[in-house]
């Protein structure tokens, strides 16, 4: 049975002439399947980058890099200490930044400025990895994460004195 | 060391059951409804707007699920669609670039509202950020692509 559909890049699977239990019978099982290789390929990627991620921590390096961000710091409108939840950010995750960023008194100004830097470049191994695995290279968008959220806070921080 | 490896395990279950739990239900509500027709207008839709920074239909749904959910889980969609679909690198670079600036808006984002951060800047500039950055850096790979296919021809490869 040839549907329009066929053929046509990204259309879904063509439906099979079974009734609507049996369409969504198979549509389960090929889920389960799909779901289960598209975690067993991120499992793959992302507790090798976890052990990383951990080691960097217990090797002291968040502390060691958070001390060489500080001076940067002041471009972003925010005292040195804000380079800690920065850090932790990149090395760890979100929660963990949000976590270290309560033990700073910022402004709600200094506060979005840190969001932004946060909100786009974090949890960059892990995520790195993933990146890897979908065919680009992840150091590359490390980079290119940490730059661009910094440019991005940068920028906004400039923008929020102008109004 | 011992103090390592239980962080590690304990972790890296964490890690894994959270995956888990998200990435399967995911797999199986996009198969579900991915023929549906309310789906296929979302996606449609949706790929309306991401026509803007580049990216065609069949990279519309795997970017929707980046977008919202968050990039190991669209980078999932993305690793079953590259295979399924065979999307072209230049869609899988404009997807990365897109996804890295900006993805899990709804999770990432409220974390820093309940802080008190400005939804504005937290959600509308990340988007438009991210939109920037997608098109400034794909017409840089462009232009990269074409200097090295030109210099390639001038070697007469």
């Amino acid at each position: 049975m040839a549907g329009p559909d066929d053929n046509i890049p990204g259309a879904p699977l063509p439906r099979p002439r079974e009734g609507f239990g049996a369409t969504v019978r198979r549509d389960l099982r090929i889920g389960v399947v799909a779901g289960l290789q598209t975690f067993w390929d991120l499992t793959k990627v992302m507790i090798p980058a976890y052990g990383i991620t951990l080691a960097l921590e217990q090797l002291g390096v968040i502390g060691r890099l958070a001390n060489a961000a500080r001076p940067l710091m002041e471009a972003l409108g925010l005292p040195g200490d804000a380079a800690v939840p920065l850090v932790v950010g990149y090395v760890l995750n979100i929660y963990a930044a949000v976590g270290s960023m309560q033990a700073l008194d910022l402004t709600a100004r200094q506060v979005t400025v840190l969001a932004v830097a946060i909100l786009i470049g974090h949890n960059l191994v892990v995520e790195g990895a993933v990146l890897h695995k979908a065919g680009m290279n992840g150091f590359v968008f490390g980079a290119l994460r940490v730059v661009a959220g910094l440019a991005a806070a940068i920028v906004a921080n400039q923008l929020m004195g102008l109004f | 060391m011992t103090e390592f490896l239980r962080s590690f395990a304990t972790g890296s279950l964490d890690l894994l059951l959270r995956v888990f739990l998200i990435v399967v239900p995911i797999m199986v509500a996009l198969e579900l409804f991915e023929g549906t027709r309310a789906f296929r207008a979302v996606v449609r839709w949706w790929a309306r707007i991401v026509r803007h920074v580049g990216l065609d239909e069949r990279s519309a749904a795997p970017t929707l699920i980046g977008f919202l959910f968050g990039l190991a889980y669209g980078g999932g969609v993305i690793v079953r669609d590259v295979r399924r679909h065979d999307l072209g690198r230049r869609q899988v670079f404009i997807m990365s670039v897109f996804l890295s600036m900006v993805h899990a808006v709804v999770e990432d984002s409220l974390i820093f509202l309940a802080l008190g951060a400005s939804i504005f800047w937290v959600v509308v500039y990340r988007i438009v950020w991210a939109a920037l950055v997608t098109l400034a850096l794909t017409a840089l790979a462009a232009v990269v692509l074409r200097r090295r296919r030109l210099r390639d021809v001038r070697r007469g490869d």
